[in-house]
């Protein structure tokens, strides 16, 4: 058996270094919880959902679209610095070697099947991701930014993949996620339907999100011709013969033209030794064999210098999965303040059978005061006799935004209900401006922060919106990461109503 | 046929059939779903836990036949021979010099440098002002909290 056939190469082994390391928090596999630590204010080059749970960066393009659908309140300058900045150092490099969903597409294309090779209509084709990307990531979310003031990042919303695959199945594989299901429907299936379609067709042709839909690689693509890193000719050498282009699989009209993922098989390709992989004037890949390879004395630096670079990247993905996973103060921020032993067991005065007290249906809900945006301070076991409602959102979240309404409506229909919306910590800052001019004014709103520690007491989940709904006696009677229409939210009032 | 033909055919339609099961049982489950709900009960979920779970074994027999002939199609080091031939297309290959001038050149004319410099000094200057804007909060609350619309669960 050849055995060299199943060794990974250098770039192989690149793209999983990259997908383990956007990816370094690998409890959050385990716990079900995403990282929230500040690191996530940074993006990644490549594609990565933020929703993952093991994502310690956010995501270009979805924080391109946040951008983009704010840019009405805040200017997009942040997201822009940081795509022109891996634009020009990198191009369309990070397609070719750090992007995690460039990796997932080239393993399911080593599926043994008939390969349909690129041609006429793949170039064609190639221009469609331009069009990804003038609709899904800049009309539309600018169109319900500025125009309608509503979010919709319409790319991770119909599209994404990555959303789909990293985001919404490693999410929901974790049971203590099992709520989210109940708010899974037609976008869930409609993106499902086309993870399914995009992963077939990679079995078959080559990189096929990659080449016809991915707007993040259509963007660097503009920068490629100029970017420092990227494949590379020697005129003097080059005879013009072709193969490159020949045999490289993606839509390439010139080497290192917009289509080039620097991938470096045109390095392998070029009889001639025309062709390298540099990185400014330090050469990362050149032909070691042939009439034009370098010289024995530069290969071996060449060779010493790439096993101190892996030495360093070992060490620092060694560092960040201990760090991300057990060092970083957002771990113990996670876990949830321990609850006085004597309220352990409390038995409100009214109920006869003493309750655990959690956040699960059934259980006592912990005691809690904060501070409400009015001025006042709301303390959880004054409103023992009232049904309360407590919802958890945030200013990003279109569904929370979407059913605060019914809340306002339904406060207004029963009085006596008390509702309580808490803001997420990330972002808190800004929803006071932000609820000045939507009139829930019969709402109680308060923000979370990192010394209340509100969503932890209440073993709130990562995803919005979710709602707690408590009966008279402050007992859970309903606990859901869902949003909810008015029927739905005045069943369940009139339910903890009667209990 | 040869052997290898069929081999490759076999895994072909198996990858279709895997796929077209994964995105029929979340059809069927949505139309399925949906025509309860709004039938019946206000609370009658769509998607459970429970339906996926149960949804996702019956692609199990046809995944692992797939995943074993993969393997199986890896080891023997069979694949489709023609996919790495050369493509050569005549649109690109009538003037040979245009594939050397117009490529990437190693050695980056002055112009391109300026340029790269240029592109670095308004990324800083964007990525400062960005900062200083709450564009970099901004991204840290969506990042932080779990988007559902954007994962396709909203």
């Amino acid at each position: 058996m050849d055995k060299k056939r199943f060794r990974p190469g250098t770039r192989r082994l690149v793209q999983l270094y990259a997908a383990l390391l956007y990816n370094a928090n690998l409890k959050g596999f385990i716990d079900g919880h995403i990282y929230t630590g500040s690191l996530k204010s940074v993006c990644v080059p490549g594609f990565n959902c933020y929703s993952c749970p093991g994502a310690i960066a956010s995501c270009p393009l979805g924080s391109l679209q946040n951008a983009l659908n704010a840019a009405g309140h805040t200017a997009p300058w942040y997201v822009l610095g940081i795509l022109a900045l891996f634009g020009v150092i990198l191009g369309r490099t990070v397609c070719g070697w750090l992007c995690p969903l460039g990796l997932i597409q080239e393993l399911l294309h080593k599926i043994p099947t008939p390969k349909i090779r690129k041609g006429r209509a793949t170039r064609i084709l190639s221009y469609l991701k331009y069009v990804f990307l003038a609709v899904f990531v800049i009309a539309i979310p600018v169109w319900f930014g500025l125009g309608k003031d509503e979010i919709l990042p319409a790319f991770c919303k119909y599209v994404c993949p990555a959303g789909t695959l990293e985001g919404a199945v490693g999410y929901l594989q974790h049971p203590a996620n099992s709520t989210s299901f109940f708010q899974l429907g037609a976008v869930f299936t409609n993106k499902w339907v086309i993870m399914c379609v995009i992963g077939l067709a990679c079995v078959f042709c080559y990189r096929t999100f990659c080449r016809f839909i991915c707007p993040l690689g259509a963007i660097y693509g503009l920068f490629n011709r100029f970017a420092l890193t990227g494949v590379k000719v020697n005129p003097g050498r080059c005879n013009g013969c072709g193969m490159c282009v020949a045999k490289c699989r993606m839509d390439v009209r010139h080497v290192g033209d917009r289509e080039c993922i620097s991938c470096g098989k045109c390095i392998d390709t070029c009889a001639q030794g025309a062709i390298s992989l540099q990185c400014g004037k330090i050469t990362l890949k050149h032909p070691e064999t042939g009439k034009n390879a370098d010289p024995e004395p530069v290969l071996r630096k060449r060779k010493q210098a790439g096993r101190i670079a892996w030495g360093i990247a070992v060490a620092v993905l060694v560092f960040a999965v201990a760090w991300f996973n057990f060092i970083e103060p957002a771990v113990t921020e996670t876990q949830a303040p321990e609850i006085p032993a004597a309220q352990e067991t409390a038995a409100p005065a009214e109920t006869s059978a003493a309750r655990t007290v959690g956040s699960e249906v059934g259980n006592l809900l912990p005691d809690f005061t904060t501070d409400l945006l009015s001025g006042e301070t709301f303390r959880l076991s004054d409103h023992r006799g009232q049904v309360v409602i407590i919802n958890f959102w945030g200013t990003t979240c279109a569904p929370c935004i979407a059913e605060m309404p019914y809340y306002e409506q339904l406060k207004v229909a029963y009085p006596d209900v008390e509702i309580l919306a808490i803001h997420n910590r990330a972002g808190a800052r800004k929803a006071k401006d932000f609820l000045a001019d939507k009139g829930w004014d019969h709402l109680d709103f308060a923000l979370d922060s990192k010394e209340k520690g509100l969503l932890q007491l209440l073993n709130a989940a990562d995803a919005m919106p979710q709602t707690i709904i408590l009966d008279k006696q402050g007992v859970v009677t309903y606990n859901a990461q869902a949003p909810l229409t008015y029927e739905k939210l005045e069943t369940l009032y009139k339910k903890a109503l009667a209990e | 046929m040869e052997r290898k033909k069929i081999f490759l055919v076999t895994q072909s339609l198996l990858c279709a059939l895997v796929a077209g099961l994964l995105a029929g049982i979340a059809l069927y489950l949505y139309f399925d779903g949906a025509a309860k709900q709004a039938g019946r009960d206000l609370f009658e979920y769509i998607f459970t836990r429970e339906k996926a779970g149960n949804a996702l074994l019956l692609v199990l027999p046809v995944f692992t036949v797939s995943l074993g002939l993969t393997v199986a199609g890896l080891v023997l080091g069979i694949r489709d021979e023609n996919a790495d031939n050369p493509v050569r297309d005549p649109h690109l290959l009538r003037d040979t010099g245009s594939l050397r001038n117009r490529a990437v050149h190693q050695k980056a004319a002055p112009g391109t440098v300026y340029l790269r410099i240029a592109v670095l000094v308004l990324a800083a200057a964007l990525i400062i002002a960005g900062i200083l804007n709450g564009g970099l909060e901004d991204v840290l609350a969506k990042g932080a909290a779990i988007c559902t619309e954007c994962i396709g669960l909203g």
